[in-house]
């Protein structure tokens, strides 16, 4: 219960951005159906996946991840009818197209927001303070893949925030190709000094031998890489790269990929 | 490899080689893509915009014809409240009249939209312009 409670607090506080943004609303009914199938299929190992990660104590299996995981997806969706339904944003009488098309949409970024609640909020007082100790010995490998899913997570969750706004492809119209130039260093930048230089909690060092080349060919870069294919994937499902020229599409993903650089950055450190 | 001991991250010295290409080609795609940018902002010189006008479809609607268009702006910066007007002419007069704005058409690209018509737009001469634009 309290699980649940947790759940829906985190679909709250992550999905309310998306749930009161105008374009989000729009794309509910004008996305073509494709795209939105498509996402909502991808959410699903996504969610798993993190899940998974989530609920790293060695007794977590599969199995949990995926009850964990539809749990998520469900409470995001009852998150996004409810919220919906006060906004006076679905009503009876609409047509029931534009009525899925809205849930369905916002129970994308909002079931992620339902995972993370759960375990970023997480108490100490239940069981979970009891495996708190075995947890401090213990230690745990993240795979290369597996890093980079989570950053490709966390990169997918900040663009889904900013990605249907007009402002986007605005800034980029704004933008002349030096500006792209600078954007793509001080991405590249401050997603390198999130991780290695600021002290955040979580943050990653390395072993004393390493130079710190190593760790910005080996991580940041393909980090920057994965941010940038979210972001035109994110694009691509919202129909913003449609009929535009290779070199505005481009750079509509570099302004995209500045807060999904950030965001998977920040994912590195957070899970 | 990424090792977490006590809540603290540290990267492996020892890679995986797969971790070292995976490395090298993101390197190389970063150092094309600011090329390409680079290139871009060096030989491109600032076309403004200017508007290409077809007609890709009429049909009849309740109480109107509809005209589809496509506007292709040919310039390399982008337009932003184009507006687009069809004149419906018989005779020398102008008969008929729609006209709408489009938000945003970005440089050498593509958008299209739609105009109702009193006036059956086939067999007639159809006067498709674009009126004017802002920057962005």
């Amino acid at each position: 219960m309290i699980g649940l409670g947790r759940g829906g607090a985190g679909a709250l506080i992550f999905g309310l951005p998306m749930l009161m943004t105008m374009e989000l609303w729009h794309l509910g009914f004008y996305i073509e159906r494709y795209r939105l199938l498509l996402l909502l299929l991808l959410n699903i190992p996504l969610l798993l996946v993190l899940a998974h990660r989530i609920g790293f104590e060695e007794t977590f299996t599969w199995r949990e991840a995926a009850r964990d995981a539809v749990i998520a997806y469900a409470i995001a969706i009852v998150m996004s009818v409810l919220v919906l339904l006060l906004f006076g944003n679905i009503k009876p009488g609409m047509p029931d197209s534009e009525i899925l098309g809205k849930i369905a949409i916002q129970a994308v970024p909002a079931s992620i927001g339902a995972l993370l609640g759960r375990s970023q909020f997480g108490g100490q007082n239940d069981e979970e303070a009891e495996q708190q100790d075995e947890k401090e010995d213990s230690e745990i490998s993240t795979s290369y893949g597996r890093e980079l899913f989570m950053m490709a997570i966390g990169a997918l969750f900040l663009s889904l925030n900013v990605a249907p706004t007009e402002e986007i492809i605005l800034i980029s119209f704004k933008m002349t190709a030096w500006h792209a130039l600078v954007m793509i260093v001080a991405s590249i930048l401050i997603m390198h000094g999130f991780v290695y230089a600021v002290a955040f909690r979580g943050t990653h060092e390395l072993t004393e031998d390493t130079p710190g080349s190593h760790a910005f060919i080996r991580f940041t870069l393909p980090g920057y890489m994965v941010a940038l294919g979210i972001s035109f994937y994110v694009l691509w499902t919202f129909g913003r790269l449609d009929d535009t020229a290779g070199m505005q599409a481009l750079m509509s993903a570099i302004v995209l990929s500045f807060p999904g650089a950030i965001g998977a950055a920040a994912a590195r450190l957070i899970l | 490899m990424t090792k977490t001991f006590k809540n603290r991250h540290v990267e492996s010295g020892k890679a995986h080689w797969v971790e070292w290409a995976t490395g090298v080609v993101s390197f190389l795609l970063v150092l094309s893509m600011i090329g390409w940018i680079a290139m871009d902002a060096l030989v491109r010189d600032d076309v403004p915009p200017s508007f290409q006008l077809t007609v890709t479809r009429t049909a009849a609607v309740e109480g109107a014809y509809r005209l589809e268009f496509d506007i292709l702006n040919q310039g390399t910066s982008t337009a932003a409240a184009v507006l687009v007007r069809a004149d419906v002419v018989d005779e020398g007069q102008i008969v008929d009249t729609a006209e709408v704005t489009l938000d945003y058409v970005p440089g050498r690209s593509t958008a299209s939209g739609g105009l109702f018509l009193l006036q059956d737009p086939a067999g007639q001469e159809v006067r498709l312009r674009a009126l004017g634009y802002t920057d962005p």
